[in-house]
């Protein structure tokens, strides 16, 4: 191993090799935080919402006739479906998890507008809400029929119970076991008194970006207007087949009114999370480019640097270098020149993250993502030499002697 | 030491054959100074190529040091040379980002001895030369000579059966030349056996038996000249 | 001189094909990538109304909780109220001013055959046609008096016109939605502004809406808002109670010409707010905002961050493929000392050389361009593949000719700043000190 003499070498004539060093710190940088901000956005996606996303979809029903009687033509929209074949349960709500539009409301433990709220997302549903969400209650009951009522707008009262999410329990009572959060009170708008009678593992809200994604609310309440929308539990496997048929059940029952924006929640997902899996796919696509152009870099320079230096191999052949010895001293030159090169790119990397969490809020590297880099670029670099490294090792050792 | 029998060399291109060196035949014992002669495209580059090992030959026999060096591979032939040949070349060959003290460790690093060893070596063979005190230079700081200097010392430091050397002082001016010469001189005089491939005669007088090479053959039309042994 | 370092340089290329090619290609790539975001970006903070963007003015009040900014730090809310809208707008006290919200509606074509169907519509006062200049193929908006008289006018958009009236001049011809009969008094022609500035609460980048209908129709009718309302306090329950709340849900935009007429509109404000002050309402300091389009846009955070982070990372790629270049150039440079010592022996001077390689990388640069005006394309088509479901993205993926210069631009710059140190090294190399070894 000739490290001594390789390092002192490259320290006399700096040039080419701190380009190729340069370029590997730059390189490792991009790679080490895009790689962050992948981690980042793929541990968001891939947050279960709690729901059976499997097997529920959900459409609005927009009626315009201004003479319908919204109550009567939702309950029996409700009972239809609820007996169509293949259909688990049903329900008429407001809004569903990554729907990214919704309600949400400010909860207090003290009937005082002057304290902080935390806020929540609310669902409107009737006692078939579990089951068509598919959520399971952890603590406590679910709404009895006789709880659910038609919302009165003139009235604009609230029910007085709800079912919450394990998260909201938690940021409303954190010092409480779940089982002591039952029946615990809390206050919605200002003043209005609302107890917890159940509790479930999880439900998120309606918008994926939001800090407060896994609290929501259950409110046993219907709304009856002229824009309903409908999400239906599926049995397993029968999704997609009776998607069409109910569309065109509720189309053609005689009232007057169009059916749209059906979709299923693995579109809702998709489209929740948008941004972040095209970001990720893009800066997969810039992290796999990059590592290419820095390899292919590599092997030109490197090639330019064995076929400057034919006298020099021929010489140490003469001297009694072995091929095997030629292919290591090129590999472990490019090995001290990539050392250098990510462990500039380690402080690049660093440094560069931390102005981005300062500016941008993003999370900071996880610390097994800067060695995870250094070997990667360690090993791109010895890939790239490899193939200029050989062709040194067939320089003749008869080149020595030539006079030229 | 050296025994080369009806060594041939031969070119092959698609159309012409090149007999570069034909029934070379050569013999040279321990303590001895040969030089080699002879015109350009002679053949005396070839020679130097296949005594050295640098090339492999069409057809005859070489040992060197008694071991028949045919059907070697390419890693027993390096071994060989770094142990049995020192090399010094027409153009020195010095890596020019390497200083001396790098310059002459090189073969010895190939040699695999340990630190300690290499600089024991190291120090002695610069001494030798005498340039011990100019370790840290880098050959664009040293003049053509001490550059060869620093060759002569990179090719003793593994402590090599013979010197092989081409042309040696051909980049050099005569004062140079002769301190180069002198020191080659004193080597040999001290137990190193040299070979020396030159064109130039007044060289050639240097060395204590001399070999003239003519279209790939030793000539036989001019005697083998044994020069007195140099006493010492 | 130069069309023979052109020459020259073009003759390198063939010579060295591998070389050029790797240095072509990868200035290529980190143009592409580097003119890929900076497209969306320049589409995304581009100007959707240069003519009129500093005279158009989006107004906030803070009616807002007075335990609880609307947004932290102690920003006014986004949009207003019913109450504070409907005042700024009697006041008339800017020259042109305009309230509206998103709503929608349910076109009921009168043929038997035709399926009734939801569009999308914007419940607004008379004043949003001339203060935003749109185009308009047939008619126009309504006026002040059609406001105060509740009239069902309409203005529909030419796909509405197609669909309906057969593109005709439906100027005057009856409309029904949900159940209501309409007057057209106006067909409006294609208008796409990007960013959507007059409403980026509910999305900068939506389609402009289908149908346009007076304010005063819709909340007469009872039309609920499509857009975002946030709500602070408590209040009763009904219709009444919604429009005298501190609901926030409707867009407030004025038209000053001058700091004059500004500052004069701000003191209006302010002398508004406090009015509304002692009858107990706006209970947080005084925070009245008066931001042009711009700066409303810049206020929003229209562009997305991570637009902003793909910024710094592009370019940060095209730094990659620059030392990549320069690399690639000194391997050449180094490899032809050659010919440069041949050259300044024969009477070159160091200017000369320095123009040969310059104009070179030049070349190689203006190659790399025009490939990378392709790998953008590219770029773009892939952004496009990626957000597919969403047609304003065809519009922030448009290469336009002020993009397709900038990408051969940067291509030559950086080729040619690439080219610096290593010309300089070629411009150092001795007459005749490498013809002995040729």
């Amino acid at each position: 191993m000739e490290l001594g003499p390789i390092w002192r070498a490259l320290m006399r004539n700096k040039t080419s090799y701190v380009l190729i060093a340069l370029q590997i710190a730059v390189t490792m940088a991009i790679m080490v935080n895009a790689v962050n901000i992948i981690q980042e956005r793929s541990q968001q996606m891939a947050r279960p919402t709690g729901v059976d996303e499997a097997n529920i979809f959900y459409l609005s029903s927009v009626v315009f006739d201004p003479d319908a009687d919204f109550e009567v033509q939702i309950a029996a929209d409700l009972d239809a479906i609820r007996n169509f074949p293949g259909v688990h349960n049903a329900i008429l709500s407001n809004s569903v998890p990554l729907h990214g539009g919704g309600w949400s409301e400010g909860l207090r433990l003290e009937p005082d507008p002057t304290l902080d709220a935390t806020g929540s997302a609310i669902f409107f549903t009737d006692e078939h809400g579990i089951d068509t969400f598919g959520i399971d209650l952890i603590a406590g009951r679910n709404f009895e029929p006789g709880e659910v009522t038609w919302y009165d707008f003139d009235a604009g009262d609230w029910p007085a119970i709800t079912i919450v999410t394990a998260a909201m329990a938690e940021e409303m009572f954190p010092d409480l076991a779940l089982d002591d959060v039952l029946g615990k009170t809390m206050y919605i708008h200002d003043t209005k008194p609302i107890q917890i009678i159940g509790i479930t593992e999880r439900m998120q809200a309606a918008w994926s970006g939001w800090s407060g994604v896994e609290r929501s609310m259950l409110i046993p309440s219907m709304r009856g207007s002229s824009g309903a929308r409908y999400v239906i539990r599926a049995e397993p496997g029968y999704r997609d087949e009776i998607m069409p048929q109910i569309e065109e059940m509720l189309a053609s029952s005689g009232a007057d009114r169009i059916i749209r924006n059906m979709r299923t929640m693995e579109e809702a997902r998709a489209r929740s999370y948008l941004e972040d899996s095209s970001m990720v796919t893009i800066l997969t696509f810039i992290v796999i480019v990059l590592t290419a152009i820095t390899g292919l870099g590599i092997v030109g320079l490197a090639s330019f640097s064995v076929a400057r230096r034919t006298k020099q191999i021929g010489t140490r052949r003469a001297l009694g270098a072995t091929r095997p010895a030629i292919l290591r001293y090129f590999m472990l030159e490019n090995f001290v020149i990539s050392t250098v090169g990510v462990t500039g790119g380690a402080i690049i990397a660093i440094g560069i993250n931390m102005w981005m969490v300062d500016a941008f809020g993003l999370q900071r590297i996880a610390w097994y993502l800067i060695p995870a880099a250094m070997v990667t670029l360690w090993l791109v670099g010895q890939l790239a030499v490899y193939g200029p490294a050989r062709r040194a090792t067939m320089v003749s050792p008869a080149l020595a002697t030539r006079s030229v | 030491m050296l025994s080369m029998q009806n060594v041939s060399k031969v070119y092959r291109t698609d159309t012409v054959e090149t007999h570069a060196l034909r029934e070379f035949s050569l013999s040279v014992d321990e303590g001895e100074f040969v030089s080699v002669t002879g015109p350009s495209g002679s053949g005396k580059t070839t020679f130097l190529n296949i005594a050295g090992l640098l090339e492999e030959f069409s057809s005859g026999a070489y040992q060197l040091d008694g071991r028949d060096v045919s059907g070697l591979n390419d890693t027993e032939r390096s071994k060989l040379r770094n142990e049995k040949i020192g090399f010094i070349f027409q153009s020195f060959n010095l890596i020019p980002e390497l200083d001396v003290f790098d310059n002459v460790d090189v073969p010895l690093r190939y040699r695999g001895f340990d630190a300690a060893e290499r600089k024991k070596r190291i120090d002695r063979v610069l001494d030798i030369v005498g340039l011990g005190s100019r370790n840290k230079h880098l050959p664009s700081q040293l003049s053509g000579g001490q550059q060869q200097r620093v060759a002569i010392a990179r090719a003793l430091a593994g402590e090599p059966r013979f010197l092989l050397a081409d042309e040696p002082t051909g980049n050099l001016d005569s004062h140079m030349a002769d301190s180069v010469m002198d020191l080659l001189s004193e080597i040999n005089r001290d137990g190193t056996t040299i070979i020396m491939v030159t064109h130039e005669p007044s060289l050639a007088s240097r060395a204590n038996r001399n070999i003239l090479v003519l279209d790939g053959q030793v000539s036989t039309s001019e005697p083998e000249l044994h020069l007195a042994a140099q006493s010492g | 001189m130069f069309r023979y370092y052109v020459k020259l340089g073009l003759f390198s290329i063939r010579k060295n094909p591998i070389l050029s090619a790797l240095m072509v290609a990868a200035i290529a790539v980190g143009i592409g990538a580097c003119m890929t975001i900076i497209n969306v970006d320049y589409v995304m903070s581009g100007n959707p109304i240069p003519h009129k963007s500093d005279v158009l003015y989006h107004v906030q009040l803070d009616s807002w909780d007075p335990n609880d900014a609307y947004q932290d730090p102690d920003l006014p809310p986004e949009q207003v109220t019913y109450l504070d809208g409907t005042a700024l707008l009697e006041a008339g006290q800017a020259r042109r001013q305009v309230l509206s919200f998103k709503s929608s509606r349910i076109v009921e074509p009168q043929g038997e055959d035709e399926r009734p169907f939801q569009v999308i519509s914007r419940s607004t006062s008379a004043d949003f046609f001339p203060m935003f200049d749109t185009p308009f193929v047939y008619g126009g908006g309504w006026d002040k008096s059609a406001d105060d008289n509740e009239e069902n006018v309409v203005v529909i958009n030419r796909e509405i016109n197609e669909r309906l009236f057969g593109g005709e001049n439906s100027v005057g011809r009856t409309l029904v939605m949900n159940d209501m009969p309409y007057r057209v008094s106006g067909v409006m022609d294609i208008w796409e502004p990007l960013p959507k500035f007059y409403d980026v609460n509910n999305g900068p980048f939506e389609d402009v809406e289908e149908v346009f209908l007076p304010l005063s129709v819709s909340i007469a009718g009872e039309h609920g808002s499509s857009g975002n309302t946030s709500c602070w306090n408590a209040r009763e329950g009904g219709r009444e109670a919604f429009l005298n709340s501190e609901c926030i849900w409707l867009q407030f935009w004025v038209e000053l010409h001058g700091a004059s007429e500004r500052q004069e509109y701000m003191s209006f404000l302010s002398a508004y707010v406090e009015t509304q002050k002692e009858l107990g309402r706006f209970p947080r300091p005084m925070n009245n905002r008066l931001n042009n389009v711009m700066e409303w846009m810049e206020y929003e955070e229209v562009v997305a961050e991570d637009v902003n982070v793909l910024l710094g990372l592009a370019y940060m790629f095209l730094i990659v493929c620059l030392l990549n270049t320069i690399g690639l150039l000194l391997a050449k440079v180094a490899r032809r000392t050659g010919d440069i010592s041949l050259r300044r022996a024969l009477g070159a001077s160091r200017q000369a050389i320095f123009s040969q390689y310059i104009i070179e990388a030049g070349v190689i640069g203006a190659a790399g361009g025009l490939l990378g005006v392709g790998t953008t394309w590219l770029g773009l088509q892939g952004i496009k593949a990626l957000y597919g479901e969403f047609e304003f993205i065809a519009r922030l993926v448009a290469m336009d000719w002020v993009v397709i210069l900038a990408a051969i631009g940067l291509a030559i710059l950086s080729a040619l700043a690439a080219a610096l140190y290593p010309t300089w090294r070629a411009c150092s190399v001795h007459p005749a000190s490498q013809l002995k070894a040729l």
